[in-house]
């Protein structure tokens, strides 16, 4: 038998099409989520992040399950039955706030999320040298720190689109006549709007902190130390707020730092957009609230914050090191 | 017509000048970029590539301006850079496919070609292993696929035998060799290796400091003026070399039965002259060849 091999292994030329060199960071974000999606802990993770939605729903099943038997109940016990037709958890429902509990619920899942698939972006890419490699082809600068900008954003937009999108369906097919479309009609649009923004934040947070970095662990770390350290000054301003509450009134400067965090900035966004203080979940009674942070002001920081985090990257990234 | 035409190149890193007012034409086939450590070669490549802009000068590569025309021509060039350099997370023919939808290959023909040149640059059977578990020799292997994948007109090869062992060494001589020679690839080797240069090198342009210092065929570099020539002995004939002075000859080098002679005329009335001389003294000529430096003699003579 001859040792040689069938197929002809020479160098072949290759003259077939190349695609003009444009949206290469088309490609680049198309590879990051194929990475992204690999890794079990995305999947884990994001599920997590739809955990209270499964509760709301399941809450709100029973809620109208029950009331109905109850009814039937006490029909058939010749009782006199409640004449109020709705069910008593969805009384006074507000239902755009059961959404910004759910959104402001998974913001944590949302963050580890962001740390699994963005941590490594650059600063893997900075240990392995792969610059070199995305940079000798004819991609720009602008199209690596795009494609992984949008390759980092799109999943995170997803995980938090996806179950909110089906939750909203769940209750548009149950719950019209509970006042949930008539409410707001305008909710869906404003859902839209609020999902992008943690997959925003954190894209932006992620290519620039790990553009710092040659390991994806000390990216993440650092990013971590951000997010916990201002969770705990927000947590930390909360008690304050309540103290002060009790015992000369509120405080609007305390109100505004309350959202000084990454969590905080997030969620009050996300109150802007709603056009509501929130409310405790499952409609259970309280006289706490925490009123939306100023509008303008708060916007500005954010997409401050984003473009700081991006022209961090933006000055990291080049193909050569220059020694002036 | 050159692969790459270099004007009065200027190129600074802050106040230290790395490219001085080069100007050279660099030809078609493989070409070797000589000069000692620090010289300028990787900037050279680097600015080629679009990567530095030069303080002042210019350069066409591929018919095509560097400073307006940077992305198409990274997209008709492959570079394989002197670093250990992969995408983390990838097998290889992932990777080497991705390099190739970077440089503009639809996905499907990306992939295709990916397995082909994997194959070629010999990592056909480890293409399923993740990058980051390959060897030295595996990855200077597969930088020079993630290079060839899109077929480059010119690949860009710096320092591409670094690590490599002697059998891997030769493997990817006989692998740059391969593809410079007859498969339509202009190739510019970065070396200070002067063996590696000379096994699979036309030609050379030398630079130091920033400057070109020489250009030119291996062949034409190696010659030395006025055509000398070696010629070995069976054994050492002093009746020889007399006859060879009789005839107007000068004897450079006089080694036991190893002579260097210069006589006038040109190579072939050189040879005539010397077979005259050997049948008259009775010489047994068991060599002859026209008389040329090692590369390395004239490397050091161009950079002295």
């Amino acid at each position: 038998m001859s040792s040689t091999p069938i197929a002809d292994l020479s160098y072949r030329h290759y003259d077939g099409k190349l695609e003009p060199p444009t949206f290469r960071w088309w490609s680049i974000a198309k590879m990051m989520m194929r990475l992204s999606i690999k890794k079990k802990g995305f999947w884990v993770w994001s599920s997590f992040s739809a955990y209270f939605y499964l509760i709301l729903g399941a809450v709100f099943y029973f809620a109208e399950t029950l009331s109905q038997q109850a009814s039937g109940a006490a029909a058939m016990a010749g009782q006199a039955p409640d004449t109020n037709p709705v069910p008593l958890l969805f009384r006074n429902m507000i239902w755009k706030d059961q959404f910004l509990t759910a959104f402001n619920t998974s913001q944590l899942f949302l963050f580890i999320v962001a740390l699994l698939i963005g941590a490594g972006s650059i600063a893997g890419d900075n240990r392995a040298n792969a610059l070199l490699v995305y940079l000798s082809k004819p991609c720009s600068k602008f199209d690596y720190l795009l494609g992984k900008w949008v390759g980092i954003f799109i999943p995170i937009w997803l995980v938090t689109l996806v179950p909110t999108l089906l939750f909203y369906g769940y209750c548009f097919l149950s719950y019209r006549q509970y006042g949930f479309v008539s409410q707001d009609p305008w909710l869906i649009v404003k859902l839209l709007a609020i999902s992008p923004l943690p997959a925003a934040f954190h894209a932006s947070a992620m290519v620039g902190i790990s553009s710092f970095f040659n390991q994806a662990r000390m990216a993440g770390a650092t990013y971590a130390g951000i997010y916990f350290l201002t969770s705990f000054l927000t947590v930390a301003i909360g008690v304050m707020r309540v103290v002060m509450q009790q015992r000369r009134g509120a405080s609007p400067l305390l109100d505004d730092l309350f959202y000084g965090s990454v969590d905080g900035m997030l969620q009050g966004l996300a109150k802007i957009i709603l056009g509501t203080s929130g409310s405790p979940p499952f409609n259970a009674p309280s006289n706490v609230s925490m009123p939306p942070p100023p509008s303008p002001f708060y916007w500005v920081l954010f997409v401050g914050i984003c473009l700081a985090f991006v022209a961090l990257a933006w000055r990291r990234i080049r193909a050569v090191e220059v020694i002036g | 017509m050159p692969v790459a035409e270099i004007r009065n190149l200027t190129v600074r890193y802050g106040n230290f000048v790395a490219l001085n007012n080069l100007s050279v034409d660099i030809p078609e086939g493989c070409v070797g970029l000589l000069g000692p450590n620090g010289a300028g070669k990787t900037t050279l490549i680097k600015t080629l590539l679009g990567f530095i802009t030069p303080a002042s000068g210019s350069a066409r590569v591929l018919g095509m301006d560097i400073a307006s025309k940077d992305r198409s021509i990274r997209q008709k060039l492959g570079l394989m850079p002197e670093q250990d350099c992969h995408i983390p997370g990838m097998t290889a023919v992932m990777f080497v496919a991705y390099a190739g939808e970077l440089a503009g290959m639809p996905k499907e023909q990306a992939l295709r070609r990916a397995h082909e040149v994997l194959e070629y640059c010999g990592l056909g059977e480890a293409r399923y292993r993740n990058v980051e578990t390959y060897s030295t020799g595996m990855r200077q292997r597969i930088k020079l696929a993630q290079a060839l994948v899109h077929g480059p007109k010119l690949l860009l090869l710096d320092e591409p035998t670094n690590g490599l062992d002697p059998a891997g060494r030769e493997e990817m001589l006989d692998l740059v060799r391969s593809i410079s020679h007859g498969k339509g690839v202009n190739v510019l080797v970065s070396s200070h290796l002067l063996p590696d240069i000379e096994r699979v090198c036309d030609h050379i342009v030398v630079v130091m400091g920033g400057q070109l210092r020489e250009v030119g065929s291996i062949a034409d570099l190696k010659r030395i003026e006025g055509h000398p020539v070696d010629i070995e002995l069976r054994e050492p004939n002093a009746d020889f070399v007399e006859a060879v002075r009789r005839a107007g000859g000068a004897v450079l080098v006089d080694k036991a039965y190893q002579y260097r002679f210069q006589l006038p005329g040109t190579p072939d009335e050189v040879c005539r002259t010397l077979m005259k001389c050997a049948r008259e003294t009775g010489a047994q000529v068991r060599g002859f060849a026209l008389a040329e430096r090692s590369l390395e003699q004239a490397f050091l003579e161009a950079i002295r």
